[in-house]
């Protein structure tokens, strides 16, 4: 996404190499090859969810890559004060790093991620895909799921680093169990309140107390037990990938390297939600570049990248849950030790 | 809040369980990391921050070089997830624009910069996790990453926090220590043990202050014995496969006709 | 077509510090004595920002040292070298330090009255005068006007090019020339970038592999890998030939030449992450490997094909 210097010639050969029969990239990959993604979920702790992704990383000291961390976190809102609304909310934001895109000025840097947030709040935040667990006391308290994203290297194809990080890291959300109670004497909300810091697990932590408005409202709530991390987001498996097609017509190709994505003309980000017994729904697209495309290839397009999308979301999916297993084994240890 | 917690209790353990003098976990990577020269990340327990260094190079606006020195440019990003209560903040808070300050004037008497007059150096620090003692990972972390990015520096600068709990003094204090009792941060040079930073937000007795000021300097050392090891160990991994590459059986061949492809 | 794996574990490639807890108080002397060994004669010594090296009495301090209370320290990461009474330290990885002379692969950057501005990886662009190239007409023709006013028909931003380090500025910038056939715009192929440690000086860095690439191995880390064009075509029938030098076209390449051209910039990028000096002797000796695995291309990028490639020329990091 950023501006890369390129010169003509570089331009002409990554364009023709494109362009032959068969066609072969600057690194030997096919067109619809990924470079291999690296993932990893639960990388902080602080949050309620969280992922760290690499597109394209070498080994050793080889560095680079497209490297995102995302993190999902809960806050508890008042709705009848108007800060949340009922049913809860969801709230995306992506950082770019100085780091990843060392030739932007601020003002550009600003610019893009800006841009990066409204193409995730869009399609993140959108009503179809909305999560109904996170209602605490019906048109009083609910959840807001702040999804943060943070690019800390840009090696190309950011905005499907973006979507596959935000995936993982929503994924990963974990829900605090709460339990309406009503308001009596301050004694029993005050105890309770005392587990939190001397609690090992601080995930539900300060955000589960939001006792601001204590004397005004009848009704709270408690998490019943700190232990437990709660219950994942509800219909956690409709969060959508993005694919990104570059089109060099008549060819397309995924996953570009800055070089690539400076090289073709058009890019079109196709975002895809997989919901299980139900026919795949496009959420979101976008078409970037300064030229036109017909609208019989846009539809070819669109089928092709549904299907590259599925393959995304399958191994996208598999690696999630293999990550589960992982953690699940680890804290099983760590439990194991700690008796 | 934090009254009901017991900073330090009878048995003279702290509420993490460390005793008062004990510093948290470090760990070190100083991997590459993306298109930087150098970079290096530092958990100090929960802490974790991740510096690249960009630079020596040519500046952004040639209108804020130096002529006779490189510009030390900080940055700092605090990812919103970083802390207890999410809070997102923008890179012309207030909070951030002073911790960039301090950061860069200690470390300007520390980078020879008159080396490299009309240059930028550029540090970018990411703050992942913050539980305490960010300051002092902060300047941890751009000491090994100016390192690795082979900015000449004359030493090392290890930071550390320290506390006094009534009349005990602490070190490395979390976010619940730092709540609750005065603190300050010291940055110090080892090899001559010149203190290139020292911040105290807080009140804090004059005698309890040099006692803990002391204390906090010794600290810098045992953290510089950490810092050392990393490099050391890195340089010895990096040098060690260069020289490999550079095995007589390899150099004798340097010295034959380059072009062999030229009978095709 | 797209596989997800772990990222690799950082206890391990951090190794045995951290494990402990340390107390101010606790002196740990292992970790004291852990560079003493090296101090031994003929064995390379190895040497962190403000330790001491010797006395400045005796000795002469050099780039990447400094002198404070009559020793000299060093003020990188790196290795000592001693030339009779110079000390140096190298830094282990750093930018690109020019030397003139130099060989040097880079990118306009910007496009200025009379000059280019080019990115050679250093601590400043290098510089390169319109009176340090060789213009259409004949090489040693008086520089004119309208030559001025059409720069960027000779090279325009992005552009890339081989040079040579001229000279320096009182400011430590470099400048360059292509007063050389054999330098100037570079066409026919991809730019692949590595510390420029690893590039030693060699005797020649424009390297022929027998697979039909050439290589400029620029000091920079710079290496600009193409389709090999013979010696007598580059220099051109009349001696210069304004239009080949500056053209931004690209020469019609096969799809063999296509495929070696990705092969060898992957196993420089494989070489470059396990930190592998790059010499000719290397890359030939990795590219045979690489052919005789009968691996596709991208199959080198795969961690555990690197690992068996360097293994293979027994090299790189080791564990």
């Amino acid at each position: 996404m950023a501006a890369v210097l390129l010169s003509k010639s570089e331009r002409a050969y990554i364009q023709s190499s494109l362009k032959a029969t068969p066609p072969l990239r600057a690194d030997g990959r096919g067109l619809l090859d990924f470079r291999t993604v690296l993932l990893e979920t639960g990388v902080a702790p602080l949050a309620n969810g969280s992922a760290r992704l690499n597109i394209g990383k070498m080994a050793r000291e080889g560095g680079g890559g497209t490297e995102i961390v995302a993190a999902a976190k809960l806050e508890v809102e008042d709705v009848e004060s108007g800060d949340g609304v009922d049913g809860g909310r969801v709230a995306c934001s992506v950082t770019c790093s100085p780091a990843a895109y060392p030739h932007l000025s601020s003002n550009a840097l600003d610019e893009l991620q800006h841009d990066l947030s409204v193409i995730l709040q869009q399609t993140i935040g959108h009503p179809s895909l909305h999560p109904r667990n996170l209602t605490i006391i019906p048109r009083k308290k609910s959840w807001l799921l702040n999804l943060d994203a943070v690019v800390l290297a840009d090696a190309g194809n950011v905005v499907d680093a973006l979507f596959m990080a935000a995936r993982a890291a929503l994924w990963d959300a974990k829900v605090p169990r709460t339990r309406a109670v009503q308001y009596r004497a301050p004694e029993a909300l005050k105890s309770a309140k005392n587990d939190v810091p001397g609690a090992m697990d601080v995930d539900e932590g300060t955000s589960g107390f939001d006792t601001r408005d204590m004397a005004r409202t009848a009704a709270d709530f408690e998490l019943p037990d700190y232990w437990d991390e709660g219950e994942t987001l509800d219909g956690r498996e409709k969060w959508p990938v993005c694919v990104t097609l570059n089109l060099l017509t008549p060819r397309h190709f995924l996953d570009a390297t800055p070089a690539e994505e400076a090289s073709v003309p058009q890019r079109l980000h196709l975002m895809f939600s997989f919901v299980p017994s139900a026919p795949p729904t496009l959420q979101a697209m976008r078409l970037l570049g300064p030229e036109e495309l017909d609208l019989k290839d846009l539809k070819e397009s669109i089928a092709f990248g549904e299907q590259y999308a599925k393959e995304l979301f399958t191994a996208l999916e598999t690696k999630l849950r293999e990550e589960d297993n992982r953690r699940n084994i680890k804290a099983r240890d760590r439990f194991a030790l700690m008796r | 809040m934090s009254s009901r917690i017991e900073i330090l209790n009878d048995g003279g353990f702290r509420s993490d369980g460390r005793k008062q003098y004990e510093l948290r976990d470090i760990t070190i990577d100083l991997s590459q990391q993306g298109t930087a020269d150098g970079s290096a990340m530092i958990t100090h327990g929960l802490t974790q921050v991740l510096v690249t260094v960009f630079g020596p190079r040519e500046a952004k606006m040639r209108s804020q070089t130096l002529h006779d020195r490189a510009v030390l440019n900080v940055e700092m990003s605090v990812a919103p997830f970083s802390t207890g209560d999410r809070r997102k903040r923008s890179r012309a808070d207030r909070r951030i624009l002073e911790l960039s300050a301090m950061i860069a004037s200690t470390f300007e008497p520390v980078v020879q910069t008159t080396l490299y007059p009309r240059s930028q150096i550029d540090i970018y620090i990411h703050v992942i996790q913050q539980d305490g003692s960010l300051l002092p990972a902060c300047i941890n972390a751009t000491t090994l990453a100016l390192i690795t990015a082979g900015v000449p520096l004359h030493d090392f600068v290890c930071a550390v926090t320290g506390g006094v709990h009534s009349t005990s003094p602490l070190l490395d204090l979390t976010t619940l220590e730092e709540n609750d009792v005065p603190h300050m941060t010291v940055a110090v040079m080892p090899r001559t043990r010149k203190v290139t930073l020292v911040t105290m937000e807080t009140r804090l007795h004059v005698e309890r202050f040099r006692e803990l000021f002391e204390l906090a300097c010794e600290a810098g050392q045992t953290i510089h014995k950490e810092m050392k090891a990393a490099v050391k160990e890195r340089t010895v991994a990096l040098v060690g496969a260069i020289d490999a590459g550079s095995k007589p059986g390899v150099v004798d061949e340097r010295d034959r006709d380059v072009f062999m492809g030229e009978s095709i | 077509m797209i596989c997800f794996a772990s990222f690799p574990a950082t206890s391990d490639a951090s190794g045995s510090y951290g494990t402990t807890r340390h107390h101010p108080d606790v002196e740990d002397d292992v970790r004291m004595d852990l560079d003493e060994d090296d101090f031994e004669e003929g064995v390379q010594r190895l040497t962190v920002p403000g330790e001491s090296i010797t006395s400045s009495h005796a000795f002469m301090r050099g780039h990447g040292t400094y002198v404070d209370d009559e020793e000299v320290i060093a003020s990188v990461a790196g290795t000592v070298e001693r030339v009779n009474k110079l000390i140096t330290v190298r830094a282990v990885r750093s930018r690109y330090n020019p030397e003139v002379g130099d060989l040097v692969v880079g990118r306009i950057t910007e496009v200025q009255p009379r000059r280019w501005k080019v990115d050679a990886n250093s601590r400043q662009d290098a510089v390169l005068m319109l009176s340090s190239v060789n213009l259409p007409g004949g090489v040693q023709r008086r520089k004119l006007e309208s030559d001025e006013l059409q720069m960027r028909t000779f090279f325009e931003e992005g552009d890339l090019l081989v040079a040579e380090v001229q000279a320096f500025f009182a400011d430590g910038a470099m400048s360059l020339h292509t007063r050389s056939l054999r330098y100037g715009k570079l066409r026919n192929g991809q730019l692949v970038t590595v510390p420029p440690i690893l590039i030693r000086r060699l005797k020649s860095h424009f390297v022929s592999l027998p697979c039909g690439v050439d290589l400029i191995l620029g000091l920079n880390g710079y290496i600009w890998v193409s389709k090999h064009v013979k010696q007598s075509d580059q220099e051109g029938e009349e001696g210069f030939d304004a239009e080949a030098v500056y053209s931004n076209k690209n020469d019609e390449i096969d799809d063999a030449t296509r495929a070696a051209i990705a092969r060898v910039s992957n196993i420089i990028k494989v070489l470059a992450s396990h930190f592998v000096p790059l010499t000719d002797a290397v890359l030939l000796e990795a590219y045979e490997w690489a052919v005789d695995q009968e691996n596709s291309v991208k199959d080198l990028l795969a961690d555990e094909t690197g690992e068996n490639l360097v293994a293979s020329i027994g090299l790189g990091i080791r564990p």
